[in-house]
């Protein structure tokens, strides 16, 4: 379904990204794994849009879609979602979903359903400014506002970076949810998280793939994806 | 911040002494012409420009920061010798001294207040300097100045021999100056403290983090373009022997920032090329709307839309100036193979 | 002083519909738009031009300029603006810079250089606190009120205020919820540019209207948006009554050093965080 061939990616005069190819088929939980600064966060910024590559092609269904901005790519029903946790903090979070509907072209009472099926307790902060919201609670605000619309492919960066153990469980237990329904590419340091979830494993450093685990076995041994870090 | 794209710099001293005598000669060949083409007058009024677009280019070409308020110091310069020569005496030397001075001062404590900021800041509150400043020059200090109509002054011989109404003394002395300053602007560019400046533009942080107090180098530098602005100001005045607000005036900083960008930002070559460039069209243009006028049967717009639209083609189309725009040319015939 | 204080909030009600078009500018795309000032100096001179062409009937000649300049403010900000998008902000200021210069010769050859008074459009003086104010004045300063509530408003609870709003804050964020930020902040732009039309129109009578107005309204408008706050668009409003007042009650014992004096506010905000700090060391008072 997504076929990223061969591309680099500039940060500045940095090359950040090299010669990368990586596959996600429909219904896959894809994990991305890395060190700090292995080029994780410049690879999902370039598949969602907001960056272009300098080389090599990023086709979805069989089209080409690198050098498509972040806008046109999240109407094709990609989302993406940022490692900084960043929510639209002067409006409330019914705002906030309010925006995402709009975006998706979606009524706000299916939308707020929705992100309400996902974490019940949302209902209780619906007129809370955005702002306020704990860094677990932002998370779970932002993969809510990535599900309105009809997501095909969701990518996240770290969600369950900077959280403590009860909340990342609380994340844990929606992304197992989410499986098979949806597509995703995450970002994810946490490997017990990623070897409860994924379907398969890429191993990123230095810009490039050097590693990819396929194999349930392999999978659900962290010390064995430990030695590639 | 985008740089402009330069090739690495040489480390100090592997410049050989005739790559340098080569450029100054070409430099001075190059306006010697000029002089023969046009009036010698129009070519120092061209030379005394050329510093002052030198001095920017070090502030905005090579340290990367825009200032709308650059014409503040060229007036320093330009009043503080002429109020010397009116007031206290006629030593051509002394004068250049007070208007360099008046530079010094004047950017070593403003530019400690101006450095503070950064980007758009930094561009506007040295325009608020530059408003302030036309204001005392303007108004408030009228009584020194004369405000609107202007000071007149006269200068005497400089070391006894040179007389800057005549001709031809002003031309070489002119002349000199500005080889000196292009060859003093060149030997700290390529210098040790002239990458870090360049550094600076490129990414001031990083330069943070390799432990230099930026601040310092780039005091250092706003005072000493601020200085060779003062230096083109007091020429200014010797040569004309009169000054008024406009050599103070906020509007000045166009002229100079359009001359920085068609030659090329960041390239003294540049730089006098885009001041050049400048005067002519300054120069000439008004000469030939109304010969062009005469031709068409409606009105032709004046001057400044010109410089408006060129601001815009530059910005749009030519970003490197006409320095860049010929180099990129040159790299690719290179790169194509035509060029051995 | 009365009067003083009621020009100072008629200055800083001008100032106010023109700054605010240039903090959005500002706030949103991170260009200083120079070009500003020509759609203030465009719409007044249009203005004058209308006035006498619909027999003298104000509301229909500001509504006619307002919408004459519409179609300006889109060219401008289809042609100029949006290649600047992502650009350093030198170059936006240059190009801006050169639209300015181009619209003010444009002006110059239309209308030509003498200057165009306007007469008060509505000639009545109210008694208030014992002196006489001119009603029209009161009636741009309730105006310059009523949009900053309106402006509130509509960040507070249109759809596109608070796209804009979230887009401040998170610009990636929007867009990959399928926005296209940029086209709202076009939207934003003409509005803003429509608000300068207004100030322009709204100072006509006041002052007198010449080419070079939008030069001169542009520094002060930066530092209006500077001492409020860049991007602050509620700062906006008081700093642009703080300035109108500066301006009057400069203007009032020294006439030219009004602007000068605005300037020196605004470098004092600027350098207010270094300069406290200078401070405190001078006087051996420990940081934190």
């Amino acid at each position: 379904m997504l076929e990223v061939k061969g591309i680099d990616v500039s940060y500045g005069h940095a090359r950040v990204v090299h010669d990368l190819n990586l596959r996600l088929d429909r219904g896959e939980m894809v994990f991305i794994v890395g060190r700090n600064g292995a080029g994780k966060t410049t690879l999902l910024k370039t598949v969602a849009g907001l960056l272009r590559p300098v080389k090599g092609t990023i086709t979805f269904q069989d089209k080409e879609i690198h050098g498509l901005p972040a806008e046109k790519l999240a109407r094709r029903g990609f989302r993406f979602v940022a490692q900084e946790k960043k929510v639209f903090s002067s409006l409330t979070v019914r705002s906030n979903i309010e925006l995402a509907a709009h975006g998706a072209g979606e009524d706000l009472d299916t939308a707020l359903k929705k992100a309400t099926s996902i974490y019940p307790d949302l209902s209780r902060f619906m007129d809370k400014k955005a702002g306020g919201l704990s860094g677990g609670q932002r998370e779970i605000l932002l993969i809510g506002r990535a599900l309105i619309g009809e997501p095909k492919i969701l990518l996240i960066d770290e969600p369950t970076e900077g959280l403590a153990v009860i909340v990342i469980e609380d994340i844990f237990r929606i992304l197992r949810e989410m499986k098979e329904k949806v597509s995703a590419v995450i970002v994810e340091q946490n490997l017990s998280v990623v070897s409860r979830l994924a379907d398969r494993i890429y191993i990123m450093k230095e810009g490039k793939i050097i590693k990819e685990f396929a194999n349930k076995a392999e999978i659900a041994d962290i010390t064995e994806l430990e030695r590639y870090l | 911040m985008r740089s402009t794209t330069r090739h690495m710099p040489l480390p100090a001293g592997s410049i050989t002494k005739s790559l340098v005598s080569r450029d100054l000669a070409f430099v001075a060949a190059g306006f010697v012409a000029l002089a023969i083409v046009m009036k010698m007058h129009w070519a120092i009024d061209f030379m005394i420009f050329c510093i002052f677009v030198l001095s920017y280019d070090l502030l905005y070409g090579y340290m990367g920061h825009l200032s709308f308020g650059h014409m503040l110091y060229f007036g320093a310069g330009a009043y503080g010798s002429a109020i010397w020569l009116a007031h206290v005496n006629a030593n051509p030397f002394l004068a250049i001294m007070a208007g360099l001075f008046a530079g010094a001062l004047l950017s070593s404590f403003l530019g400690l207040i101006a450095l503070q900021t950064h980007g758009a800041s930094f561009a506007l509150i040295n325009m608020a300097f530059n408003e302030i400043g036309f204001f005392l020059i303007h108004s408030a200090l009228s009584d020194y100045t004369y405000g609107e109509d202007g000071l007149s002054c006269t200068a005497g011989k400089l070391f006894g021999f040179i007389n800057f109404y005549n001709e031809r003394h002003s031309f070489i002395f002119v002349l000199v100056l500005l080889l000196l300053v292009f060859w003093l602007l060149r030997t700290l560019t390529v210098s040790p403290f002239g990458v870090l400046v360049r550094s600076i533009k490129e990414d001031e942080n990083r330069v943070k983090f390799l432990g230099y107090n930026t601040m310092t180098y780039k005091w250092i530098t706003f005072v000493s373009a601020s200085i060779l602005a003062a230096l083109a100001g007091g020429m200014f005045t010797m040569i004309q022997g009169f000054v008024s607000p406009i050599t103070i005036s906020p509007f000045g900083n166009v002229d100079v920032i359009f001359a920085v960008l068609i030659g090329g930002a960041g390239n003294l070559y540049g730089a006098l090329i885009g001041g050049v460039a400048f005067m002519l069209i300054k120069n000439f243009l008004p000469v030939l709307i109304p010969e062009l006028e005469k031709l068409v049967p409606f009105q032709v717009p004046q001057w400044e839309m010109w410089l408006g639209i060129v601001l815009l083609v530059t910005v749009f189309a030519l970003r490197k100036g006409l320095v860049g725009f010929v180099r990129q040319k040159w790299q690719h015939r290179r790169q194509v193979g035509v060029v051995s | 002083m009365i009067e003083t204080i009621a020009y100072g909030c008629t200055i800083g009600a001008i100032l106010y519909f023109f700054s605010i078009g240039l903090a959005i500018t500002f706030g949103t795309m991170h260009i200083i738009n120079f070009a500003h000032g020509t759609v203030y100096a465009l719409g007044a001179y249009l203005f004058v031009t209308f006035l006498s062409l619909m027999g003298g009937v104000f509301p229909l000649a500001l509504a006619a300029s307002i919408a004459a300049m519409l179609p300006v403010a889109y060219v401008i900000e289809r042609f100029v603006i949006r290649r600047l998008y992502g650009e350093s902000m030198d170059y936006a200021m240059i190009a801006t810079y050169g639209v300015l210069l181009i619209g003010t010769e444009l002006t110059k050859m239309v209308w030509g250089t003498t200057p165009q008074p306007i007469n008060d459009p509505v000639g009545i003086s109210l008694s208030l606190v014992g002196v006489y104010l001119s009603l029209y004045r009161i009636i741009v300063v309730a105006s310059a009120i009523a949009l900053f509530f309106a402006l509130r408003a509509f960040f507070n609870r249109s759809v596109v205020g608070r796209i804009v709003v979230a887009a401040l804050e998170d610009n990636e964020g929007v867009r990959c919820l399928g926005i296209d930020v940029n086209r709202y902040f076009s939207i934003v732009f003409v509005l803003g540019s429509s608000l300068a039309v207004l100030g322009g129109v709204l100072y006509a009578p006041i002052s007198t209207v010449d080419p070079y107005m939008g030069f001169d309204i542009l520094l002060l408008a930066f530092a209006v948006v500077i001492v409020g706050g860049m991007g602050n668009l509620n700062g906006t409003f008081f700093s642009a009554l703080l300035l109108g007042m500066v301006m009057a009650i400069t203007g009032r014992y020294w006439s030219q050093a009004a602007h000068a004096m605005v300037f020196m506010v605004m470098a004092i905000v600027l350098v207010k965080d270094s300069l406290f700090r200078t401070i405190r060391r001078l006087f051996g008072i420990r940081t934190a």
